[in-house]
């Protein structure tokens, strides 16, 4: 029977092979140094505009963690001649919806709406990206509720672990050693003349891709999104910061953040991981799918299925534009606290030494092909962000085009040797939410090194090592 | 990463919005001109299959609706329903502990599903290539389903683990649970789907086997596939690996009916947070019923965009809350329309409640405009566009068509039922249906120190 099944997979290998590639579009530079990028996928009647400012996360001073996010926000809350009520009002009427935010490489905005509405949307979109007001009111409640909205974030565990893994893996200095949103203490710092600063400075031209995906008619479109693009100054472009790895520890840590309520540990362990070019990173994605990225990975077998100490335990890469980390993730009860971390170290540590076989480098080929196309290429939203992820990175299509090609060509041993290089190699570096009291003790084993420091203290920094 | 199997629906109101969406759509367009082709094929074992094909992207959905969840449960088994979702992935006869994943992944495949109080379903992502290993899967699990005590335990660890991160460990989910087993006095749906933690530490292997007996008949589960296939195909596989499994009696009915509340309920559940969470739930008939329609425009007219008129004057106009929700769940049996706020720091949750029973008593007595309706109409339609981009929405969306409405072509006739929503009925629901006796009030008081009896 064994045999038979593995025929059957085999066989699907060969039909499922085909490389899915991105579909035709356009894109020039205009006259303000904007990169326009148009895609017609028809499959419903909604179009995508979509506007990248390059700059991010990793432009923010370190006192300001979260005027990128803010900056956003503020923009729809009076635009043109519209107050932000009347702005909310005149994009809910049409039916559309306008997401803001930001990551580590840029502050995005997308407006989604159906393509009959198409003049009086990008009409909004227009006023939002290039005559935001500021209002001193709205800043002052928008701040307020960011700042609530912050503090809310504790009441969930598993949202609190990542806010804090920032400022204790990178450590102070490091562009990525705060939270996306900030917190309660960067926010505080913020003025609205900060924010009018910023805007002027960031939503440039030079530092600006537009990409608009969906049920368009190019002719039409394209010099209205030109017009839309020209009403931005041409600015100066952002600098990319040098390339900076995250610290290189020379001994493991461990940072326990109390909650004294808690019935459940949430943990990460990490260690130092690649940028989102770096060569390695086709083959660390077979490793992590088996690591820690799916549901019969060696993570979530051992720690949910085998034991069940868990609802599920993961692995991740992060691939930004300076190197981040691979970290483990996941939660017990109290109890179980030490059984659990010492299994995922074990885990990580069996992949180190035992590596995976070809069974498991065909599984994971497979498995990252067969749902590539629907989570890649199958909305016209998910095509505008691949491509908007191209232009950022400085990537070309190939990296989408090729993509099989390149799972098919990694060899076990490169894989391995690429398993060996990553994961676990450096000192690990443990942040656990839990309740001290019952855990401490037993915790320490894992880094003589430990700090606690109580969820109480407002904001998420943490404790110098 | 997806991890099946996934979170319980408590308190998830996106279902509704899509199901509205669909048949303003169809007012817009017109059935033929939606482009969603259905064509359909009941097995002699009685499992009714839906087929819709899109060639967009070389992949399938296969989804599986079993009519059975929390609300066909009693206590001392609250919650199996979920249990036995985790269940359905731990091994059967063919393929045994684990091999439904791997193989699965293997194939290039992934898998989810999900409970709630009424039906469990199984939701299964994969390239065309996998078609025919997933039906030997499936009705490998349907009809040689293993128990091994072993697999039974350590289950329970996991939703355990589940249950301890969704309600234990997070302020709403407590409230949530608290608030619904105080609207609901005799209806299963005042148990929460993840079940009481004793029950879960508790059910039996026979009570396991008779569950499975009772909800997992072919004639109690409609299979939904969408993607890059062909009716001719998805019918040929479904008789060779499904057709033969025997019918058997469905679940019983449930006879039990909430009695009419008389008179506000309220409750206070003290616990450590950052800020108090304010919850208000009002009677509301099961999905079917004719006024489903006026209540679904009534919500997106309160709670959908910044410019609705609960986050105008609760979020920016007073500040009160940091956010606000409204809505109902899809349910076979009459429901809660509820209300959920985070309230600000420094602000007494009473204010916000005032504030809403303020905004709820205005539609009441002066309705809603012209501009409002059409709003709506247009948040609807666009909701319902993006509902239909991907395979997987668009099969989840036939399945619940043909649950709660008994019948997916009733999509079309559905149209006419939306176009006749006035102003007027939303005045009138508004009033007939948000009213003091018909609440059950919930508020979270933050507290530094849990008390030792809760632990």
């Amino acid at each position: 029977m064994k045999l038979r099944l593995l025929t059957l997979a085999l066989a699907a290998v060969t039909i499922m092979s085909a490389q899915v590639k991105l579909p035709p579009y356009s894109k020039k530079t205009l006259p303000n140094g904007a990169t326009l990028i148009l895609l017609n996928k028809p499959d419903v009647p909604l179009v995508t505009v979509r506007a990248l400012f390059r700059g991010g996360a990793e432009a923010e001073s370190a006192t300001q963690a979260g005027i990128n996010s803010l900056t956003v926000e503020l923009m729809r809350r009076g635009a043109g001649t519209r107050s932000a009520a009347d702005f909310a009002e005149a994009l809910d009427a049409l039916g559309a919806t306008l997401q803001t935010g930001s990551n580590r490489q840029v502050s995005f905005a997308g407006i989604e709406f159906l393509e009959r509405t198409q003049n009086e949307a990008l009409g909004l979109f227009s006023d939002f990206l290039a005559r935001p007001q500021f209002p001193e009111d709205e800043f002052a409640k928008a701040l307020a509720q960011r700042i609530d909205a912050s503090k809310a974030a504790k009441d969930n565990p598993g949202a609190a672990l990542g806010s804090y893994f920032p400022a204790f893996f990178y450590g102070s200095g490091h562009p990525y050693a705060r939270p996306a949103n900030g917190d309660e203490l960067t926010l505080a710092n913020l003025s609205r003349q900060s924010l009018v600063d910023w805007h002027k400075r960031m939503f440039v031209g030079r530092n600006l891709i537009l990409i608009a995906a969906g049920a368009i008619n190019e002719k039409t479109l394209t010099p209205q999104l030109e017009r839309l693009a020209a009403s931005l100054p041409a600015g100066e472009a952002y600098q990319w910061k040098q390339k900076v790895a995250p610290p290189a520890q020379k001994q493991p840590r461990l940072l326990l953040i109390d909650k004294p309520d808690s019935t459940q540990t949430y943990f990460m362990i990490a260690t130092p991981g690649i940028d989102r070019t770096h060569p390695d990173r086709t083959q660390l994605e077979i490793v992590n799918t088996l690591f820690g990225g799916r549901f019969t990975s060696m993570l979530n077998d051992e720690l949910r299925v085998n034991s069940g100490l868990t609802y599920g335990a993961r692995s991740s890469v992060d691939e930004d534009r300076l190197p981040g980390a691979i970290a483990i993730s996941t939660y017990t009860p109290t109890e179980t606290t030490v059984k659990a971390i010492d299994l995922a170290v074990e885990v990580l540590n069996r992949l180190r030494t035992q590596g995976i076989d070809a069974e498991q480098l065909l599984s994971a080929r497979n498995y990252i092909k067969g749902g590539f196309p629907t989570s890649n290429l199958e909305t016209a939203d998910q095509v505008a962000s691949i491509l908007g992820e191209l232009e950022v990175f400085g990537l070309n299509k190939g990296e989408i085009d090729d993509y099989f090609s390149r799972l098919d060509a990694a060899t076990l041993a490169e894989v391995n040797a690429t398993a060996k290089k990553w994961f676990g190699a450096a000192p690990l570096q443990f942040l656990l939410v839990g309740n001290a009291e019952k855990i401490k003790e037993d915790v320490k084993k894992y880094a003589p090194n430990m700090k606690i420091h109580s969820i109480k203290d407002p904001g998420f920094s943490v404790p110098a090592f | 990463m997806h991890l099946h199997p996934s979170a319980v629906q408590t308190g998830c109101y996106s279902e509704r919005m899509l199901r509205l969406g669909l048949a303003l759509l169809l007012t817009a367009l017109g059935a033929a001109a939606s482009g969603m082709k259905v064509t359909t094929h009941t097995l002699e074992n009685g499992m009714r299959i839906l087929v819709h094909e899109d060639h967009d992207v070389p992949n399938a959905a296969m989804y599986l609706f079993y009519t059975v969840g929390s609300r066909n449960e009693r206590p001392g088994i609250t919650g199996i329903s979920h249990y036995f979702e985790h269940m359905m992935f731990n091994g059967a006869k063919k393929y045994g502990p684990k091999q439904f994943d791997v193989v699965m992944e293997k194939a290039g495949g992934r898998n989810n599903a999900y409970t709630s109080r009424d039906i469990t379903a199984y939701t299964n992502w994969f390239p065309n290539s996998a078609i025919e290993q997933m039906f030997d899967l499936e009705a490998d699990r349907i009809r040689d389903l293993a128990f091994d005590p072993k697999i039974i335990e350590s289950e329970r660890g996991v939703v355990s683990s589940e249950r301890r991160m969704a309600v234990d460990n997070s302020p709403f989910g407590t409230l949530y649970e608290q608030v619904n087993a105080t609207a609901y006095t005799a209806h299963p749906y005042s148990w929460p789907v993840i079940g009481w933690a004793s029950d879960i530490a508790a059910y039996s292997m026979e009570d396991l086997k008779a569950h499975f007996r009772m909800g997992y008949a072919p004639n109690n589960c409609i299979l939904v596939m969408t993607g890059a296939v062909t009716h001719e195909q998805v019918v040929a596989l479904a008789k060779k690996y499904l057709e033969p499994i025997p019918r058997q009696a469905p679940p019983p009915p449930v006879r039990t009916v909430e009695p009419p509340q008389l008179g506000e309920r309220r409750i206070v559940i003290k616990r450590p947070a950052q800020l108090p969470l304010l919850l208000v739930s009002y009677h509301v008939p099961a999905t079917k019923h004719a006024d489903n329609a006026a209540l679904e425009m009534l919500e997106t007219v309160l709670s959908s965009g910044r410019s609705s008129r609960l986050h105008r004057r609760l979020v920016e106009q007073d500040q009160l809350v940091l956010s606000i929700n409204a809505g109902q769940q899809l349910a076979l049996d009459p429901t809660q329309f509820i209300f959920s706020m985070q309230v600000r720091s420094g602000v007494e949750p009473a204010k916000a409640e005032a504030a809403l029973y303020e905004e709820l008593a205005k539609i009441a007595k002066d309705g809603i405009t012209e501009t409002e309706l059409a709003k709506a109409k247009n948040q609807q339609i666009a909701g319902f566009y993006r509902s239909l981009k991907t395979i997987a929405g668009k099969a989840n969306l036939l399945g619940q068509y043909e649950i709660y409405h008994g019948d997916h072509r009733k999509l079309f006739t559905a149209v006419e039922e939306l176009e006749k929503v006035t102003a007027a009925d939303i005045q009138r629901v508004a009033a007939q249906y948000f009213g003091e006796n018909n609440r059950t009030v919930g508020t979270l008081i933050p507290e530094s120190r849990r008390p030792e009896a809760a632990r």
